[in-house]
């Protein structure tokens, strides 16, 4: 049982690092991407990598992870944001399948479909992380920091003109802000974090493959946002922790038919989720606001 | 000082030739040739949909020309992006006023004074400066005890204030205000022409569109008058105003 709790917690806590870095661009930018489990995919690959056939120390693994997820999500941000948000969705979708297949495909870099086994635990200044209990706490500080960074970029200049854009991209160029250059720097940063989550991820697990990367996984990060609260603190954190709880608490709920319990689970998350937009559209954390601010002409 | 009359215009800032625009079929801006000199306030004049929010897009970069050309101290600015002729020292404001809408009044001040694209602050006064800025601007608008009310939940009045504060917080030399002072109570009213006063004599260089009459004799030193796209008149309030046919045009249209 606590094993089981452990796990789940280290789960939970890589998640929503992967749920606060997609709402940085959500909720703050309006930048919606179907590509974070990209990010996430890439930092896994680079930290398991570098792992496998350099070192396993966490100063090595997490920078060069982050530093291929920011270089990738350049290659997305700069085209697509030239142009009109909306665009912005369709590109990230069409890097999300593009992705599953070079995860799947390149045998030397992921393993191809059997995907890399064997990935070493992270190394701290020497110390092994590999009992759930400490990874648990691993993965809980490395959350803070995540949640530390972003909370302190929104509220800096920059977090202003992210939310200026969102707000009236006409007046926010009006007052001297290249959009362009602000979004995608918004995104090479919520890119680099959410590798953060997926080297820890690849140590964690010490076997990756293309299944945990692919759009339901893009998907799943994008509802807990919108759960959780698109544009607040705490909300991507609760729809991470709401979306993992809810498959183990169901398959407790002995009355149900356990062989149908995956169908169950996606009825409620669609029931769940649209009677949520229905009648708290900020999310279970966000305010439930009905008016909202006067739209672009 | 009153803003009529009696001042000697400065040099051009901005020169506008044989500007175009055209929405299909439509010349919503027709071979406009006007200049705005430094220390001048123009007012921009006319029936609805003569053209002139348009023509502000077109100085702004807001809206792509279809022909001509604009000047901005002798450079051409026709093919700069927005947010770069913005940072040459053009402010405007929009006639549906485009306020920050879900950001605090002080923040919409803030990030005005904020152009920077990287999360570090690469040049321009501390934090500290500009939230001394921007208290200042927020007292002398009236919104200082609103400083951390939402944009949205402002009230009609304040929230054209906060678009007129938005660009008082800039070192823009030129300001285009598109109707800044529609629907303004007396007050209000009074408070806006104060304003609009003291930042001219400070220095700072106006167009403004504006349907009051009232407003426009009160400010003015010169009235530009649009109609259908083509500027018909561009002179002195008095022979714009006294001008029988632009009257009828004027007062025709909007009955
Ligand atoms: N983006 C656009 N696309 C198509 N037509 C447009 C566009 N913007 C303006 N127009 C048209 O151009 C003409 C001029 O519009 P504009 O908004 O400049 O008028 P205006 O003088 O500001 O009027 P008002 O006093 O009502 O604000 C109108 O016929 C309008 O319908
Ligand atoms: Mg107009």
């Amino acid at each position: 049982m606590e094993a089981y709790l452990l796990n789940l917690g280290v789960l939970i806590s890589l998640y929503a690092i992967l749920a606060v870095t997609l709402n940085f661009i959500m909720g703050y930018a309006g930048i919606y991407s179907l590509a974070h489990a990209v990010f996430f995919g890439t930092g896994a690959y680079a930290g398991a990598s570098v792992a496998l056939n350099f070192s396993a120390s966490i100063f090595v693994m997490v920078p060069t992870a982050m530093l291929c997820a920011a270089a990738l999500s350049l290659l997305l941000a700069l085209p697509a944001l030239r142009v009109r948000g909306e665009y912005f969705v369709a590109a990230s979708l069409g890097l999300q399948v593009l992705a599953v297949t070079v995860f799947a495909e390149w045998k030397a870099v992921t393993g191809g479909i059997g995907g890399l086994i064997g990935i070493p635990p992270v190394d701290i200044a020497g110390f092994e992380i590999y009992s759930p209990g400490s990874f648990f706490i691993l993965s809980l500080v490395t959350l803070a920091a995540v949640v530390a960074i972003t909370r302190l970029l929104v509220r800096s200049s920059f977090g202003r003109s992210l939310k200026a854009i969102r707000d009236s991209e006409s007046a926010a160029l009006a007052f001297g802000k290249n959009i362009a250059l602000i979004k995608t720097t918004s995104v090479v940063i919520s890119a680099a974090l959410a590798a953060i989550a997926g080297s820890l991820y690849a140590a964690y697990m010490s076997f990756i493959n293309v299944e945990s990367f692919m759009l339901d996984t893009s998907v799943l990060i994008m509802a807990m946002v919108i759960i959780g609260g698109t544009g607040t603190q705490l909300g991507p954190i609760v729809g991470a922790a709401l979306l993992l709880i809810l498959p183990g608490a169901l398959s407790y709920l002995s009355f149900l038919p356990q062989t149908e319990i995956g169908s169950i689970q996606q009825i409620l998350y669609g029931l769940g989720m649209a009677v949520l937009m229905i009648f708290r559209p900020g999310g279970i954390v966000g305010r439930g606001r009905a008016e909202t601010g006067e739209g672009e002409a | 000082m009153t803003m009529n009359g009696a001042r000697n215009a400065g040099e051009t800032l901005l020169e506008i030739r044989h500007l175009e625009k055209r929405f299909g079929g439509v010349k919503a801006v027709a071979d406009v040739t006007m200049d705005l000199r430094a220390g001048i306030v123009t007012t921009l004049v006319g029936p609805n949909g003569a053209g002139k929010t348009t023509l502000f897009n077109l100085i702004t970069g807001h809206l792509p020309r279809s022909g001509g050309s604009v000047r901005w101290l002798g450079r051409d600015i026709g093919g700069l992006k927005p947010y770069q002729i913005a940072r040459l020292g053009i402010a405007r404001t929009f006639q549906d006023l485009r306020l920050f809408s879900e950001m605090t009044v002080e923040e919409n001040i803030l990030t005005v004074m904020e152009p920077n694209a990287l999360p570090f602050r690469l040049s321009g006064p501390p934090l500290k400066e500009r939230r001394a800025r921007a208290g200042h601007v927020l007292e002398r608008t009236g919104l200082a005890d609103k400083r951390a009310v939402r944009a949205m939940d402002l009230a009609y009045a304040e929230r054209k204030f906060l678009s007129l504060a938005r660009i008082m917080a800039t070192d823009a030399r030129l300001w285009l205000l598109d109707e800044p002072a529609s629907g303004l109570d007396p007050h209000s009213y009074e408070l806006f022409l104060a304003l609009l006063r003291e930042e001219v004599s400070a220095g700072v260089t106006v167009c403004i569109i504006e349907h009051n009459l009232d407003i426009v004799i009160g400010i003015s030193d010169r009235i530009a008058f649009l109609d259908h796209g083509r500027l018909l008149a561009d002179d002195d309030p008095k022979t714009v105003l006294e001008d029988p046919a632009l009257a009828a045009i004027y007062f025709g249209d909007r009955s």
